[in-house]
């Protein structure tokens, strides 16, 4: 999977953003904040035994990080001890579900086709889709991109021993950008995590893409 | 003995409480410099310089304070930077 003709984020006179993506680019798009939203509402607040009370405050039985390596990086400790962190999660992490879980929703109802029998599991017919969306609603956005970035870098594993591991080990993973592209550049096209890679590439661009329409 | 230890652990805690608590952000290789400037001068209301400045003490140093202020504070300002997926710590002045 390639993009080359890649769209860019517009501001409008009125001061609202637009792009138009291309029906692959939606798509891909569509799927993977689709998942993520899954993803995010997966064992939330059920790591034992629900109190319905104490859900409905936003309070939930969950004190320790999440399981699953993207959750543990979407949701990730407020404090270096395990008690205060437990504590704290105890009290924030449905409620910052929530919020990631709104982010995402923001980029998929926008892309969504308003045709009642597209099921998701078919390339959009239309070859082009416009969306708009006020400047307010531009943060949103920013913050589900980048959560699809976080979440393919997983897959990825760029940056995956954050704050596991201190100093000798970090060293191994390229990190900067230059030495990734050249890592997954030498890769043979049919080896999946190169589309994986060029996925998180053009999420990155388009992050920076409506950064740059944002301050013009 | 028992209640003069009382009283010196209390005055202890009261010193320990006018401590500021700080909020630090740390670098992820994922999260684009631009990005993270951004969502200083959004959620903190720092100017392009200031926001430029501690972003690239994040990138520079792996850490930076970015708030200080009380617990409570801090804490939500930690929410709301794991909210936009920044990975940001509640910690007591005094760690570093």
């Amino acid at each position: 999977m390639s993009f080359k003709a890649m769209s860019t984020f517009k501001s409008l006179d009125d001061g609202s953003i637009s792009i138009t993506f291309t029906s692959q680019e939606a798509h891909v798009l569509i799927n993977l904040t689709e998942q993520l939203v899954e993803l995010l509402s997966e064992g939330d607040g059920q790591s034992h035994q629900v109190d319905p009370l104490l859900h409905l405050v936003g309070i939930s039985n969950a004190d320790s990080l999440p399981e699953d390596p993207v959750l543990r990086r979407l949701l990730p400790n407020a404090y270096a001890d395990e008690k205060s962190a437990g504590e704290f999660r105890r009290y924030t992490e449905h409620g910052l579900r929530e919020k990631k879980k709104a982010h995402a929703l923001a980029i998929y109802e926008a892309l969504l086709p308003q045709d009642e029998e597209w099921t998701g599991d078919t390339p959009l017919e239309k070859g082009f889709l416009t969306v708009t969306f006020p400047s307010t609603q531009s943060l949103e956005w920013l913050g589900g991109l980048n959560d699809l970035r976080l979440a393919l870098a997983v897959r990825l594993g760029i940056g995956t021993n954050l704050g596991e591991s201190k100093g000798a080990e970090k060293e191994e993973e390229p990190s900067n950008a230059e030495s990734l592209h050249k890592k997954y550049e030498l890769m043979v096209d049919s080896d999946p995590m190169k589309a994986v890679y060029s996925v998180y590439s053009w999420i990155g661009w388009l992050q920076q893409s409506l950064l740059e329409a944002l301050t013009n | 003995m028992a209640l003069g230890t009382a009283i010196e652990s209390e005055v202890e805690l009261d010193l320990r409480a006018d401590r500021p608590w700080v909020c630090v952000v740390w670098d992820d290789p994922v999260n684009l410099m631009s990005y993270v400037t951004h969502v200083f001068m959004v959620l903190f209301g720092y100017s392009k310089e200031k926001a430029t400045e501690l972003m690239l003490k994040v990138h520079n140093e792996g850490r930076a304070t970015v708030t200080s202020g009380t617990r409570e504070e801090m804490e939500r300002d930690v929410q709301r930077l794991h909210e936009y997926g920044l990975w940001a710590t509640v910690q007591r002045d005094d760690e570093f």
